[in-house]
C-alpha cells in the first residue's frame, strides 16, 4: 500500500523548490568580523527591501516639515531612537509606472509599465546586486512574501522569481540540516537534475533549428535558464553536505494568519538571522497578507481598509495596522543596529502605492536606512512633480561598489543623501 | 507651421536611413502635410498632448514601439476621435487618403513580420494548462498548478506568449513538479491506491479534542448547525482528513430547520484547520437545505489535518447567540428551533478517499501501456523502445523521430546499465520529457500550421489540455484542414464535459472571474454579503456563458437577455420576484413578458460588478474600461502620464461623477473619457457587490446617483435599460470584440493590425448564423489567424 502524502513530498523536495535556496555554510568567521569597516570604507554589503502591497497612508507618514529638523509624523514617532539611522523621502516615485496594483512588478525594477500592459519587466534592484555579488553566500538572494507566491523580484530577462511564502519552510532551508540519508538523496536528485538539464538544453537547440527566427529569443531564454540552473545545481551539490549555521532563534511553529503584522515580524526575524549568519546578503520581502482581524481593534480586511474612501472608522483601523507594519520595520533596524550590521546593510521600506485608496502610484512611501548615508532627515520632493526614485536605487548600487551608470529611469544618484 | 514641418521632416529623414523591412514605404508628402495641418499643433515637442510628440516619432515601422504608435494614430483618426471635436475637421477625402497613406505601409510591414516570424512565438503552457495536461497524461489528480509561479497577464490573458518569460527559478520548479507528479503516478501504478472510508454519526461529530467547543448541536439523533457568528463555528474536529487527497463527502438526510419563505436554508461546507493561527478555509460546496430530507454529495481536495466546517452562511439570517462565554458554544437548556432560528440538520457524514481522474489501472496504462511490465523482464531495453516513444508521442502532442527521442532513450538505458529497474529507467526519461520545451511549449513552425499543431491549439483552446484520442487521430490522418471536419471537432469539444475547463479558464481571464475573492466587501456597508452569494455569483456567470455556447445564443446576450440563472439566494440579492424552485440549485428562469428588470446579460451580473469594484466603492472609470475593452470591443489607450487619480470618498457627500466632470473639462482627457465613462456611469446604480442602489453613501443616505449620459456616437441614455437597448443593436461590433478576446486567449497573441480583414470575414461568416457565440468560436477557429503561426 502506498504511503504517499502530498505534504511530505513537498517538504522533502524543499531543496529543489527554490533552486539554490538550500545552500548552507556557517561562515562563522563572517558573523563577527570588522563590521566597523563600513563607516570607514563607505561601502555597504547588504540590501533588504521590504515592500508593502497596500501602501502607507501618506498623511500619517509624511512629516509636515522637511530637512534635518523635521517634526516626526504619526507613524514615525515610534522610531525616535532610530532617527539618525534612517531618512524619510516624500514626493518621489518611479517615472512611467502606473496601473495601481499591477505596478507591484516595478517596485524594485522601476520598469515603466504602461498601466501594466508592457509584456516584459526589467531586472530588479536586489537581483542586479545578487547577480554581481550574490555568489559568496549560501543563497545569492532570498525572495520572500508574507502571503502569496508572487514577488517584485525579477531576473534579467524579466521573469518573476517565485517567492517563498512559508516562514517555517524558510527557516528549515536556512538553518535545519537534513539527515545524512536525506542529504544523499538530495545529492542524487541534483545529479539527476543535471542530466535532465543537459537534455533540455540540447532540445532547445534542436527546436531552434526546427522553428523559425520568431522563436529564437524565447528559446535563447531556455539556454540561459538551463545554464543558470546547472550552475546552481553544481553549487547545490557542493553545499548539500555542509552543515547549516546554528542560530538561537526558534523555528516558528505556527503562523498567525489573522495578524499580518506578526507574520511580518516572523519573516523579518528570520531575515535578520540570515544576514547575521551571512547566509545571504540580498533580500526582498513583499508584505501582502490580507487578514488583520487578529489585531486588537481591527475588524476588517487589510485591503478593504486600504480603500478607506476617507471614512473615519476605516482610517482608524488602517492606522493601527500600518503603525504595526512600520514598528516591525523599526524593530528589524534595531536588531541590525544592536548586532553592528546596520551600517553595512541598506534597508528600504516602500510600496508601489502612494495612495491605496485611489490606486495612485505617485508619492510612494519611502523609508531608507543604513548603508552609512547621511540620514536623520526628511527629503521632501515635489508632491505634484515627483522626483525619480530610481536615483535612490542607483545610489544604493554605487554604495555596494557597483559601477552602474544608470538604473531603469534614473537621472543620477540621489541628491542630499551622500555622507 | 513651418517649424513643425521641419521637425517632422527631420525625424523622417533620420528614419529613412535605417533599413526598413519594406524600404519603399517612406511617408508620402501628403501624409506629412496632413500631420502638419491637423496634428502637430497639439502633438509637438512643447505641448505633446496625450504624451504624443510627433517630432520625436520616426517612421521606423519595423520597430515595434514605433509601429504601435503609428497604428494608434491610424486607429484614432479612423474612428474620428482625432482630430478632436473642437478642432477644424479635415475633409473626408483627406482623411481617406491619409488612412491609406499610413495604412498601406503599416499593413505591408505587419504582413511581412507575420510571414517571417509568426504572430505567436514560443507559447508556453500556463500553469492551469500544465496541471490539466499532467492529469490527462498521467491519470493523476494532484493540484499541481499552484506549485508553479503565477502566470503574468498581457492583453488580459495569461496565455499570451509575449508576456511569458523563463528563468532558472521557473525551470527548477518544473523539475520539482514533474518529480512530484511522476512519484504519484508511479506509486499508484506500482503499489496501488489508498483506501479510506469512514462514517461519522451525529453523536461522533460533537467530540471535541481540547479547546473551545464550536461544533454542531446534537439533538434527537440529528446534527444541527446554526447561524452563529463565531469564527469556525460548525467545525467538526473528528472529520480531519488522514492524508492529502480527494474525498467524496456525503451528508446524510440534510434538512432545513425553520426555512424562511424561500423554502431553503443556505449554508456552506468548507475545510480547514479551523484554528485562529490557520484560519484559511477552502470552499467544498454550497448546502441548500430544504424541508425534504436528501443526501448531498461533494467531491473535494482536502489537505491532511483539515476538518469539515458546516454552517448556515446566509447574511440575511438572524444570528443565534453562542449560549456560552469565552469563545465557546453551548446548546444546553435552550431550543433554538423553538426560538425561531434557522438551521441545517443532517444525520451523519461519510468520507471516502477517491481518485476522480482515473483509477489505478488507468494510470498504469498511461505510463506503461497494456502489457504488464513483468513481460519485459528479460529484455528491458526492448521495453524502453516500445514504451518510451508512445509516452513521448502523447507528451509532445506530436510524433517524435528516433533522433529526437535519442537523448531520452539514453537516459533510460543509462539507468538500466546502472542496475536500475525498468520502471525507474522509464521514470528518469519521463522526468526529462516533462521538462522539455517540446512538452512545455507549443511547437509551431512558421506559416500555416500543420494538422498536428492545429490539433494542439484547438485542444488547448477548448479544453485547456492535450488532444484526446479522436482529435489526435484526425490530426495524424491530416483531416483538420477540412473546414467541415474542423467545425464538427469544435462542436464535439464544446459539447464534451471537459469544455468546462475552457469555460472556467476563459472566463477567469476574460471576465476576471479569478479575482472574485480578491476583495472582501466592507462589512459595515454590505452586511449581507456572504460566501453563498460569492459562490453563486461565480456559478451564475460561468453557467450563463456555457449556456450561450450550448444554445448558440447571439452575441447581444453579452449586453442583455430575456432569461437569467438564479437560485433563491441570487433572486433575493437581485430583488427578482420570480419563481425559483427550492433545492434545485442554479436554474434558468425566463423573464415573463413585460417583466421590468435591470438584470439580464453579462454586465449586470454580480460577479462582473464585484470584480470591477474594490469592495468599498465603485469607479465609473474602472467599470467603463472593463465594459469597453472586454465586452464592447473598444480598444483604449493607457492614460497619459501625470494624470492624478481621483480620491474616492465614500462618505456620500460628493459624487464621483462631479469629480470626473472636472477631469473631463480638459480636451485631451475628454477625448478618451467620452468613451470610457458612459458604461461606467450607467453601472453606478450597482454597488460593489452588485446590489441595486439609487443613492451613494452607507444606507443610501448620500447624494442621488445620476446615470444619464451620451454614447461617444451621440446616443442619449437615461440609465442601464436605455443603455442596454442602444448596445443591444450592435451585433457586429460586439461580435468583433468577442472574436478578438477569444482569439487572443486561444492562440496566445492578440489579432494584429493586418488581421482586420480576416476578423471582418469571421464576423461576416457568423452573421449568417445570427452572430451566435458558438458560431463566432467556430468561425474564429476556422480562420487564418487561428490556423497559422
Amino acid at each position: 500500500m502506498a504511503t504517499f502524502t502530498f505534504q511530505k513530498h513537498l517538504s522533502r523536495r524543499a531543496v529543489l523548490r527554490g533552486a539554490g535556496i538550500s545552500l548552507g555554510l556557517p561562515l562563522l568567521e563572517a558573523m563577527s568580523p570588522a563590521f566597523a569597516a563600513a563607516a570607514e570604507t563607505g561601502r555597504a554589503k547588504r540590501f533588504v527591501g521590504v515592500s508593502l502591497a497596500l501602501g502607507l497612508h501618506n498623511p500619517n507618514l509624511v512629516p509636515a516639515t522637511a530637512g534635518r529638523d523635521y517634526e516626526p509624523s504619526l507613524y514615525l514617532k515610534s522610531l525616535g531612537d532610530l532617527r539618525e539611522n534612517f531618512t524619510v523621502i516624500s514626493g518621489s516615485s518611479h517615472p512611467g509606472v502606473t496601473g495601481g496594483h499591477t505596478a507591484e512588478g516595478s517596485i524594485f525594477s522601476a520598469c515603466p509599465n504602461m498601466r501594466g500592459t508592457t509584456s516584459r519587466n526589467t531586472i530588479s534592484l536586489d537581483q542586479l546586486m545578487a547577480k554581481h555579488l550574490g555568489h559568496e553566500t549560501r543563497f545569492p538572494s532570498l525572495v520572500l512574501n508574507t502571503g502569496r507566491q508572487t514577488s517584485p523580484s525579477y531576473t534579467e530577462n524579466g521573469s518573476m522569481i517565485p517567492a517563498e511564502n512559508d516562514a517555517i519552510a524558510l527557516f528549515t532551508k536556512l538553518f535545519v540540516d537534513d539527515k545524512p540519508a536525506e542529504q544523499e538523496r538530495q545529492a542524487e536528485l541534483i545529479r539527476q537534475g543535471r542530466s535532465v538539464m543537459d537534455v533540455v538544453g540540447a532540445e532547445a537547440k534542436a527546436l531552434q533549428r526546427e522553428l523559425g527566427s520568431g522563436d529564437r529569443d524565447k528559446l535563447d531564454a531556455w539556454f540561459t535558464s538551463v545554464r543558470d540552473l546547472e550552475k546552481r545545481l553544481v553549487a547545490n551539490e557542493e553545499w548539500t553536505h555542509r552543515p547549516k549555521p546554528e542560530v538561537s532563534l526558534k523555528k516558528p511553529t505556527a503562523i498567525p494568519r489573522d495578524n499580518e503584522v506578526i507574520v511580518e515580524r516572523i519573516f523579518l526575524d528570520i531575515v535578520h538571522m540570515a544576514l547575521a549568519t551571512d547566509s545571504t546578503r540580498f533580500v526582498t520581502l513583499h508584505v501582502t497578507g490580507n487578514n488583520v482581524n487578529g489585531i486588537e481593534g481591527v475588524e476588517e480586511s487589510y485591503h478593504g481598509l486600504s480603500h478607506h474612501g476617507m471614512d473615519e472608522e476605516k482610517l482608524r483601523q488602517l492606522t493601527i495596522v500600518e503603525q504595526g507594519v512600520v514598528n516591525e520595520w523599526g524593530d528589524f533596524l534595531r536588531k541590525l543596529k544592536d548586532g553592528g550590521l546596520l551600517d553595512e546593510t541598506m534597508v528600504l521600506l516602500t510600496s508601489n502605492l502612494g495612495n491605496a485608496s485611489s490606486h495612485d502610484n505617485k508619492n510612494m512611501p519611502v523609508l531608507f536606512a543604513g548603508g552609512v548615508f547621511r540620514h536623520g532627515q526628511h527629503l521632501a520632493f515635489d508632491q505634484k512633480n515627483n522626483y525619480p526614485l530610481p536615483n535612490l536605487y542607483l545610489s544604493a548600487l554605487h554604495r555596494l561598489g557597483l559601477q552602474e551608470e544608470t538604473f531603469a529611469t534614473s537621472t543620477g544618484g540621489i541628491a542630499g543623501l551622500e555622507a | 507651421m513651418p517649424r513643425a514641418f521641419f521637425i517632422l521632416a527631420a525625424a523622417f529623414a533620420v528614419s529613412t536611413s535605417t533599413p526598413l523591412l519594406v524600404s519603399a514605404a517612406g511617408p508620402t508628402p501628403e501624409l506629412l502635410h496632413f500631420l502638419d495641418t491637423h496634428c502637430v499643433e497639439c502633438h509637438d515637442a512643447d505641448v505633446k498632448n496625450g504624451g504624443l510628440n510627433l517630432a520625436d516619432l520616426d517612421f521606423s515601422l519595423d520597430k515595434s514601439d514605433h509601429f504601435a504608435l503609428w497604428q494608434r494614430i491610424h486607429e484614432r483618426v479612423e474612428s474620428g476621435e482625432m482630430p478632436p471635436e473642437k478642432k477644424p475637421r479635415p475633409e473626408t477625402a483627406a482623411v481617406t487618403a491619409f488612412l491609406k497613406d499610413l495604412g498601406d505601409p503599416l499593413l505591408s510591414v505587419d504582413r511581412t513580420d507575420i510571414a517571417t516570424h509568426g504572430r505567436v512565438r514560443s507559447r508556453r503552457l500556463t500553469r492551469v494548462e500544465y496541471e490539466h495536461t499532467l492529469h490527462d497524461l498521467l491519470g493523476i489528480d494532484l493540484p499541481l498548478g499552484k506549485l508553479l509561479p503565477e502566470d503574468p497577464e498581457s492583453h488580459g490573458f495569461e496565455t499570451v506568449a509575449s508576456a511569458q518569460q523563463l528563468s532558472y527559478h521557473q525551470l527548477a520548479r518544473y523539475l520539482d513538479v514533474a518529480d512530484l507528479a511522476l512519484d504519484e503516478a508511479f506509486s499508484r501504478a506500482l503499489e496501488g491506491d489508498i483506501k479510506y472510508t469512514k462514517k461519522f454519526t451525529p453523536d461522533e461529530l460533537i467530540k471535541n479534542r481540547g479547546g473551545n467547543y464550536r461544533g454542531p448541536e446534537l439533538r434527537d439523533g440529528s446534527s444541527i448547525s446554526w447561524p452563529i457568528g463565531l469564527q469556525f463555528f460548525g467545525r467538526m474536529r473528528p472529520t480531519a482528513a488522514p492524508a492529502d487527497g480527494w474525498y467524496r463527502v456525503t451528508l446524510k438526510d440534510v434538512q432545513a430547520v425553520n426555512p424562511g419563505k424561500g423554502g431553503t436554508v443556505w449554508g456552506t461546507l468548507r475545510s480547514g484547520f479551523c484554528d485562529s493561527n490557520a484560519p484559511l478555509l477552502s470552499m467544498i460546496g454550497l448546502i441548500e437545505a430544504t424541508k425534504e430530507k436528501r443526501d448531498l454529495v461533494f467531491e473535494a481536495w482536502i489537505e491532511k489535518g483539515h476538518q469539515l466546517e458546516l454552517r448556515p452562511n446566509d447574511g440575511d439570517l438572524k444570528r443565534a447567540p453562542t449560549g456560552a462565554t469565552g469563545g465557546n458554544v453551548s446548546f444546553k437548556d435552550r431550543d433554538l428551533a423553538a426560538d425561531g432560528f434557522s438551521g441545517i440538520a443532517h444525520r451523519g457524514i461519510e468520507m471516502e478517499r477517491i481518485y476522480p481522474n482515473a483509477a489505478r489501472w488507468g494510470v498504469r496504462d498511461k505510463l506503461f501501456g497494456k502489457d504488464p511490465l513483468k513481460n519485459w523482464e528479460n529484455d528491458p531495453a526492448a521495453a524502453v523502445d516500445v514504451i518510451l516513444p508512445r509516452f513521448a508521442r502523447r507528451a509532445f502532442r506530436r510524433p517524435a523521430a528516433p533522433e529526437q527521442l535519442a537523448p531520452y532513450r539514453e537516459l533510460a538505458l543509462a539507468a538500466l546499465a546502472d542496475g536500475e529497474s525498468l520502471h525507474a529507467a522509464l521514470k528518469a526519461a519521463y522526468r526529462a520529457i516533462l521538462c522539455s520545451p517540446r512538452f512545455l511549449t507549443f511547437v509551431e513552425p512558421i506559416g500555416p500550421l500543420d494538422d498536428i499543431a492545429i490539433a494542439s491549439r484547438l485542444s488547448y483552446a477548448l479544453r485547456a489540455s492535450m488532444p484526446d484520442t479522436p482529435l489526435a487521430k484526425l490530426a495524424s490522418n491530416k483531416k483538420l484542414r477540412d473546414p467541415d471536419v474542423l467545425a464538427s471537432e469544435v462542436d464535439r469539444l464544446l459539447d464534451d464535459p471537459k469544455s468546462e475547463r475552457f469555460i472556467n479558464s476563459f472566463t477567469d481571464q476574460w471576465l476576471k472571474l479569478k479575482q472574485i475573492d480578491f476583495t472582501s466587501p466592507d462589512p459595515r456597508q454590505f452586511r449581507n454579503y456572504d460566501p453563498v452569494l460569492e459562490a453563486s455569483f461565480l456559478a451564475e456567470t460561468r453557467t450563463y456563458f456555457a449556456e450561450l455556447i450550448r444554445k448558440n445564443h447571439d452575441v447581444t446576450h453579452l449586453v442583455d437577455s430575456d432569461f437569467v440563472f438564479l437560485n433563491s439566494r441570487l433572486a433575493r440579492h437581485y430583488d427578482l420576484n420570480l419563481p425559483v424552485k427550492p433545492g434545485a440549485g442554479l436554474q434558468k428562469v425566463a423573464f415573463p413578458a413585460d417583466f421590468k428588470t435591470v438584470r439580464g446579460g453579462l454586465i449586470t451580473q454580480g460577479a462582473i460588478l464585484k470584480v470591477t469594484a474594490d469592495g468599498t466603492h465603485t469607479s465609473p472609470v474602472i467599470r467603463g474600461v472593463f465594459v469597453n475593452e472586454r465586452i464592447l470591443g473598444v480598444h483604449l489607450a493607457p492614460p497619459p502620464p501625470g494624470v492624478p487619480a481621483i480620491e474616492p470618498d465614500i462618505r456620500g457627500a460628493v459624487s464621483i461623477r462631479e469629480q470626473l466632470e472636472k477631469h473631463r473639462d480638459s480636451e485631451s482627457c475628454a477625448s478618451c473619457h467620452r468613451t470610457i465613462d458612459p458604461p461606467g456611469f450607467v453601472l453606478e446604480n450597482f454597488d460593489p457587490v452588485g446590489g441595486w442602489r439609487t443613492n451613494y453613501g452607507t444606507g443610501g443616505k448620500g447624494v442621488k446617483i445620476d446615470t444619464s449620459g451620451t454614447t461617444p456616437e451621440g446616443a442619449d441614455f437615461t440609465g442601464i435599460k436605455t443603455w442596454k437597448s442602444i448596445y443591444h443593436k450592435r451585433e457586429r461590433s460586439l461580435a468583433l470584440g468577442f472574436v478578438r478576446q477569444f482569439l487572443t486567449y486561444a492562440t496566445g497573441a492578440p489579432p494584429r493590425f493586418s488581421d482586420a480583414a480576416i476578423l471582418d470575414g469571421i464576423v461576416e461568416k457568423a452573421a449568417a448564423e445570427n452572430y451566435g457565440i458558438r458560431s463566432l468560436i467556430r468561425a474564429s477557429i476556422g480562420s487564418e489567424i487561428f490556423l497559422s503561426k
